[in-house]
C-alpha cells in the first residue's frame, strides 16, 4: 500500500505514548468546568434516576398484577406513582443522559478544547440535584397525581403542595436545558476547526445542533406554562379556572407545545447516536449524509406544528384536521432516516459488537413506534384509543425502543473513551437479548389492550384484561433485571475491562483521535479532522487510522 | 464515487429468491395479523365503528408492509453482511444513491397523502351532525352527560309533563339506554375536573371541559349511532369508560351503554317504567329513598354492600344506622344523616378528606339538586342500613327541618306522611340563599 500522509495535527505527531491517568472519582463529586468530568456528572446522574424511575415502573406493574388495588393505598397513591415516574423519565433520566453523551463527545468530535462556556455547563448541571430535590421532596408531602401532563383544574384546584413543587422543580430543569442547549449551539456553530465545513461534520452533532435549537425554542413555552399554573396554585389567579375566566385548553396548548417537541429533544440525540454507531460498526459510510443530518433539521421543524394532536379528543373539531396532516407529514423525514441507516449496514462488513446491537435493536423497536405513530395521527382511528394503553405502548417504543436502546448503544460506543477500558461484550449480548425481548414483550401487548378498551392511568381495570396485564407484568420485571447486567458490567469493567486504546472501534471521527480518556485538554495542539467522518473503505482512511494508531500507544485488546 | 459504485453488492438470483421470501412473509404476515383483528378490537356496535375499523385495517396493511420491509432488511443485513471469522476490512465506501432518496423520500409522502385523506372522510363522515337525534316516540329529546369525579350520570328530558307541569327528566345513574339506529347525540359536562367519555364499542371518545357554571358551563358532544352486532343477545351492555385522568377513582369511573332492540323495547324496558317510577313514587319513605339514593353519584365514594356499591374514597355506609348517633354530640342519628348530606363539611369522619360535595334544594350544580322529601326518603332508607337502628324514623321529617334550621338557617316547613306527596319547602329568609351557595362552592 502507498504511504499516504496523514496530518493528525502537531500534538498527535509528537506525541510520547504514555497512559493517561483516569480523573479521581472525587473529582466527579465537586464543581468542575471540564466537559468530560461533567458529562460523567450528568451521566452518573441521570442513569440513578433511571433506576430509580424503573423501580417506580415495577411497582407500577406489579398493582396491575391484579385488576383490583391492591399494592397502592388508594388510586391516588397509584397516580402519584405514575406521576413521578414520568416526570422523572423524561426530565431526570432521558433529557440530561443526552446532556451527558452531547457534554463528552460533542467537544471531542469537533476538535475543542472545551464547551465555549465551560462555567455556564457546570451550572447547568448544578441545577439538576436541587430540581430533583425539589421534585422529589413532592412526593412525600401532598404529592402531584395530574400525571407528568399536570392538566388543570386536576393540577390547580383539586391538588397538594406536592403540585407547586413538582412546578418548581420542573422550571429549574428547563432553565437547565435551556442553558445548556445554548451552550452546544454556540460550540457547534463556533468551534469546529477550520477544515470541518457544517457538511463535514459528524452527524451526532448534527442531531445535537438540532436538538438544541429545538430546546432553546421550546423549552421557554415550557417556562411560560409553569409560570401560569404556579400563579393560579400560588396566587390566586384563574388563568386556568373557567369559573373566574380562564381556560383549561390554554394549559394544554402551552405545554404541548413544548411538550411534544421535547419528544424530538429526547430521540433525535439517539439517531445522531445511530448513525455513528451504524456507520462505525459496520465499516461503511453513512448512506445519505445530507439527508440524514437535514432530516434532523426537518423533523424540528415540523416538530413545532403537530402539538395539538395530543388534544384531538379536547380540541375544537375543526381544527383537528390540519394538526393530523402535520402529524403524517413527520413521518417522512423520520422514514428517510431509517432508510438511510438501511443504506448504510446494507452491503457493509457488520460487527455484532454490543453498541451495534443495541442500535439495530433501536431500528427494529423504533419503527413499530413510526408505525403506530402513524396510526395515531390518524384522527378517527386516533379518537378510539386517545389516552388508552396504546398510546403507552407507542412513545414507549419511541422513548424506550428509540431513546434507551440508543443511550445503551451509546454507552458500550463511547465506554471506552471514557473510562480507558473496554465493556465486556459478552455480557453485553445477554444485556441486549433481555432488553430486547424484555421490552418487546412488555410494550407489544400493550397496544392489544388499548384497542381492546384500557384507559391509561388507572390502578383497577376490566377483569377482562388480566391475563394480557399479567403476561406484561412479567415481562417487565425481565426488562427490568436486564439493568442489572448492565450495572455489573459498568462496575466490572470500570476496574477489570481491558485496556481501550485511543481507537479501540478504528472510527474516524475527532473524540477517537486522542487518548481514552482524553487529556485535560483534549488535545495539546489543534487537531487535523479526517476529510469525510465516515469514509471508510478508502486506502486514505485506512492510512488515517493507521496513524492513529501509531501515534497513540494503543495496547488494548482489538473489538 | 463512481468506482465504488461497483462494490455494492449487484441484484443475484440469492437476491431474488431473498426479495420472493420476503414477499411471501409479509403476505402471510400480514394476512396472519388482520386475522386477529377481532380479537383486538371491541365488538363494532355503531355505524362509526365500522369506517374507523375499515381505516384500521388499512393503516395495519401499510403499517405492516413497512414493519416487515424494515424488520425483513434488517434480518437480510445481519445475516449476509456479517463480517465473518477474522475479516477486519472495511465495506465499501458507498455515499449515497440520490435517485434511491428521492424514492424514499416521496412514496411515504405519497403514503401519508394517501391516510391523510382517508382519515379525512371517515372523519367527516362520522362527525357530520344528523338529522333526527335523540328520538323518542317521534320526538326529539335532550340527553345529558353529567360527569363528577367519579361517576357519570345520564339525565333525560322527557317531553311528558309531571304533575307540576314540569317535564319529567329521567336520571338513569351510569346507565345509557338506547336502541338500534336510534342517533345518539349527548351533550357532556363536568362537574368539576376534566373527564373524557369513552365507549370503545362505538369508537367514540370526547373530553368534558369544565367551564363557567354561572354561564351553563362548557358543554361538549358526542354522537353516535348504535347497530345491530351478529349473535348478540339484546338488550347488549357496552362499557363507558373514564379517559382523562380526573384523580383517586379514575378507573373506577364507568358506565354501561344499554342498546335495546327496537325503540317498542327501549320504551317498554327502560323509558316508560322509569316514568312510571317517577309519576307513581313509592309510599314508603324507604323504598323511595332506596331510588333517590340511586339517582346521586354517592356509589362513587362510598362502599354500600345492600346496593353493591364499593369504594374506599369516602367512608363506608354499611351499619351507619348503629353508628350516626354517636358522631356528633347532641345529634340524633337521624339528624346526623341529614346533616351529612346536606352540609357534608359539617362533619368530615376521621380518616377521610373533605371531597364530598354539596347536596340541597339550591345548590348551584343541578345535579345535586336534593329537594327536603328526597333527603327525607334517603334518611329513611340510610336508617335502615344497620342490624339495629339509632333512628327514629317517625322522628326523621321532624328531625329534616331541625337540621336544616341548624345548617342553613332555612325554615321548612314539611310535611311528609304515609301516601302524602304534598311536599313544601320554603325559604323563610331570602338572604340564606347565599349561604346555601357557599355551602355548595365550598365543597
Amino acid at each position: 500500500m502507498a504511504t499516504i500522509a496523514v496530518p493528525l495535527g502537531a500534538e498527535a505527531e509528537s506525541r510520547e505514548p504514555d497512559v493517561v491517568a483516569r480523573p479521581a472519582l472525587s473529582e466527579y463529586l465537586r464543581w468542575s468546568v471540564d466537559h468530560k468530568i461533567i458529562g460523567v456528572q450528568y451521566g452518573v446522574a441521570s442513569f440513578i434516576f433511571f433506576l430509580v424511575g424503573g423501580a417506580m415502573a415495577l411497582l407500577i406493574r406489579l398493582e396491575l398484577l391484579t385488576p383490583e388495588l391492591d399494592l397502592m393505598v388508594s388510586g391516588a397513591a397509584y397516580n402519584s406513582l405514575f406521576t413521578i415516574h414520568g416526570t422523572i423519565m423524561i426530565f431526570l433520566f432521558i433529557i440530561p443522559m443526552w446532556a451527558a453523551f452531547g457534554n463528552f463527545v460533542v467537544p471531542l468530535q469537533l476538535g475543542a478544547k472545551d464547551m465555549a462556556f465551560p462555567w455556564l455547563n457546570a451550572f447547568a448541571f448544578w441545577l439538576i440535584p436541587p430540581a430533583a430535590v425539589v421534585v422529589l421532596l413532592g412526593y412525600f408531602v401532598t404529592p402531584a397525581e395530574a400525571g407528568w401532563t399536570s392538566y388543570p383544574p386536576l393540577s390547580t384546584l383539586f391538588s397538594g403542595d406536592g403540585q407547586t413543587l413538582w412546578a418548581l422543580g420542573a422550571h429549574l430543569l428547563g432553565i437547565s436545558s435551556i442553558m445548556g442547549s445554548i451552550n452546544f449551539i454556540v460550540t457547534i456553530l463556533n468551534m469546529r476547526p477550520p477544515q470541518m465545513t457544517l457538511w463535514r461534520m459528524p452527524l451526532l452533532c448534527w442531531a445535537v445542533l438540532a436538538t438544541s435549537i429545538i430546546a432553546v425554542m421550546a423549552t421557554p413555552f415550557l417556562a411560560g406554562a409553569l409560570t401560569l399554573l404556579l400563579l393560579d396554585r400560588v396566587a390566586g389567579t384563574t388563568f386556568f379556572d373557567a369559573a373566574g375566566g380562564g381556560d383549561v385548553l390554554l394549559w394544554q396548548n402551552i405545554f404541548w407545545f413544548y411538550s411534544h417537541p421535547a419528544v424530538y429533544i429526547m430521540v433525535l440525540p439517539g439517531m445522531g447516536v445511530l448513525s455513528e454507531v451504524l456507520s462505525v460498526h459496520s465499516r461503511k459510510p453513512v448512506f445519505g449524509y445530507r439527508m440524514v443530518g437535514l432530516s434532523s433539521m426537518g423533523i424540528a421543524f415540523v416538530g413545532f406544528t403537530v402539538w395539538a394532536h395530543h388534544m384531538f379528543t379536547s380540541l375544537q373539531p375543526e381544527l383537528r384536521i390540519p394538526f393530523m396532516i402535520t402529524t403524517m407529514i413527520i413521518a417522512v423525514p423520520t422514514g428517510i432516516k431509517m432508510f438511510s441507516w438501511l443504506g448504510t449496514i446494507w452491503g457493509g462488513k457488520i460487527r455484532f459488537t454490543s453498541a451495534m446491537l443495541f442500535a439495530l435493536g433501536f431500528m427494529s423497536m423504533f419503527v413499530i413506534g413510526g408505525i403506530t405513530g402513524v396510526m395515531l395521527a390518524a384522527l378517527p382511528f386516533d379518537i378510539h384509543v386517545h389516552d388508552t394503553y396504546f398510546v403507552v405502548s407507542h412513545f414507549h417504543f419511541v422513548l424506550f425502543g428509540g431513546s434507551v436502546f440508543a443511550i445503551y448503544a451509546a454507552l458500550y460506543h463511547w465506554f471506552p473513551k471514557v473510562t480507558g477500558r473496554m465493556m465486556n461484550e459478552r455480557l453485553g449480548r445477554i444485556h441486549f437479548v433481555f432488553t430486547y425481548f424484555g421490552f418487546l414483550f412488555t410494550f407489544f401487548p400493550m397496544h392489544i389492550v388499548g384497542m381492546l378498551g384500557m384507559p391509561r392511568r388507572v390502578a383497577v381495570y376490566d377483569p377482562a384484561f388480566t391475563s394480557w396485564n399479567q403476561l406484561i407484568g412479567v415481562s417487565a420485571f425481565v426488562l427490568g433485571f436486564s439493568t442489572f447486567i448492565v450495572i455489573y458490567n459498568i462496575i466490572r469493567s470500570y476496574y477489570r475491562g481491558p485496556i481501550a486504546g485511543a481507537n479501540p472501534w478504528r472510527a474516524l471521527t475527532l473524540e477517537w483521535a486522542t487518548t481514552s480518556p482524553p487529556p485535560v485538554t483534549n488535545f495539546a495542539d489543534d487537531p487535523i479532522p479526517f476529510e469525510d467522518p465516515y469514509g471508510y473503505g478508502t486506502e486514505a482512511s485506512a492510512a488515517y487510522l493507521e496513524a492513529v494508531d501509531a501515534a497513540f500507544d494503543r495496547r488494548g485488546a482489538r473489538a | 464515487m463512481e468506482d465504488n459504485r461497483s462494490n455494492i453488492p449487484s441484484i443475484s438470483p440469492a437476491a431474488i429468491v431473498v426479495a420472493a421470501v420476503f414477499i411471501l412473509v409479509s403476505a402471510v404476515g400480514i394476512n396472519w395479523f388482520t386475522s386477529f383483528v377481532p380479537v383486538v378490537l371491541p365488538p363494532q356496535a355503531s355505524a362509526e365503528s365500522k369506517s374507523v375499523d375499515e381505516l384500521f385495517y388499512i393503516l395495519v396493511i401499510i403499517g405492516g408492509v413497512v414493519f416487515f420491509l424494515i424488520q425483513g432488511m434488517l434480518l437480510i443485513s445481519v445475516i449476509f453482511f456479517r463480517a465473518r471469522g477474522d475479516d477486519r476490512s472495511d465495506g465499501p465506501t458507498y455515499h449515497g444513491n440520490p435517485l434511491l432518496e428521492l424514492v424514499w423520500t416521496i412514496i411515504p409522502s405519497l403514503v401519508v397523502v394517501f391516510l391523510a385523506v382517508i382519515s379525512f372522510n371517515v372523519w367527516s363522515q362520522n362527525s357530520e351532525p344528523k338529522a333526527a337525534v335523540n328520538m323518542v316516540e317521534g320526538e326529539e329529546i335532550a340527553i345529558n352527560v353529567n360527569g363528577a369525579r367519579y361517576a357519570w350520570t345520564h339525565t333525560y328530558q322527557t317531553d311528558r309533563l309531571g304533575p307540576d307541569g314540569v317535564p319529567i327528566v329521567i336520571n338513569s345513574g351510569d346507565t345509557l339506554h338506547t336502541y338500534i339506529g336510534q342517533n345518539v347525540d349527548l351533550e357532556l359536562r363536568t362537574q368539576d375536573v376534566i373527564h373524557s367519555y369513552w365507549v370503545p364499542a362505538m369508537r367514540v371518545k370526547q373530553d368534558l371541559l369544565p367551564g363557567n357554571p354561572a354561564t351553563g358551563g362548557r358543554p361538549t358532544e358526542i354522537r353516535f349511532t348504535p347497530v345491530r352486532v351478529e349473535g348478540e343477545a339484546y338488550p347488549a351492555d357496552y362499557p363507558i369508560v373514564c379517559a382523562e385522568l380526573c384523580g383517586d377513582g379514575h378507573g373506577r369511573m364507568r358506565g354501561t351503554v344499554v342498546v335495546h332492540e327496537d325503540e317498542s323495547a327501549f320504551l317498554e324496558q327502560f323509558y316508560e317504567p322509569a316514568i312510571h317510577a317517577i309519576l307513581n313514587p313509592p309510599a314508603d319513605p324507604v323504598l323511595r329513598g332506596e331510588v333517590e339514593i340511586q339517582k346521586y353519584v354517592c356509589y362513587s365514594c362510598h362502599t354500600l354492600d345492600s346496593l353493591d356499591w364499593e369504594s374506599s374514597t369516602g367512608p363506608s355506609l354499611n351499619g351507619i344506622a348503629e353508628r350516626a348517633g354517636d358522631r356528633v354530640p347532641g345529634q340524633s342519628a337521624e339528624e346526623y344523616i341529614a346533616t351529612s348530606v346536606w352540609n357534608s363539611q359539617a362533619f368530615v369522619v376521621p380518616g377521610y378528606t373533605e371531597q364530598m360535595a354539596a347536596f340541597g334544594p339550591e345548590v348551584i350544580d343541578a345535579n345535586n339538586i336534593m329537594s327536603p322529601e328526597q333527603l327525607y326518603a334517603i334518611v329513611a332508607y340510610l336508617c335502615t342500613q344497620g342490624e339495629q337502628s339509632d333512628c327514629d324514623i317517625d322522628n326523621a321529617s321532624a328531625a329534616i327541618p331541625g337540621a336544616i334550621k341548624t345548617v342553613f338557617g332555612l325554615e321548612v316547613d314539611i310535611t311528609f306522611g304515609q301516601g302524602d306527596d304534598e311536599v313544601s319547602a320554603s325559604d323563610a329568609d331570602g338572604a340564606d340563599a347565599s349561604e346555601t351557595e357557599a355551602g355548595a362552592s365550598g365543597a
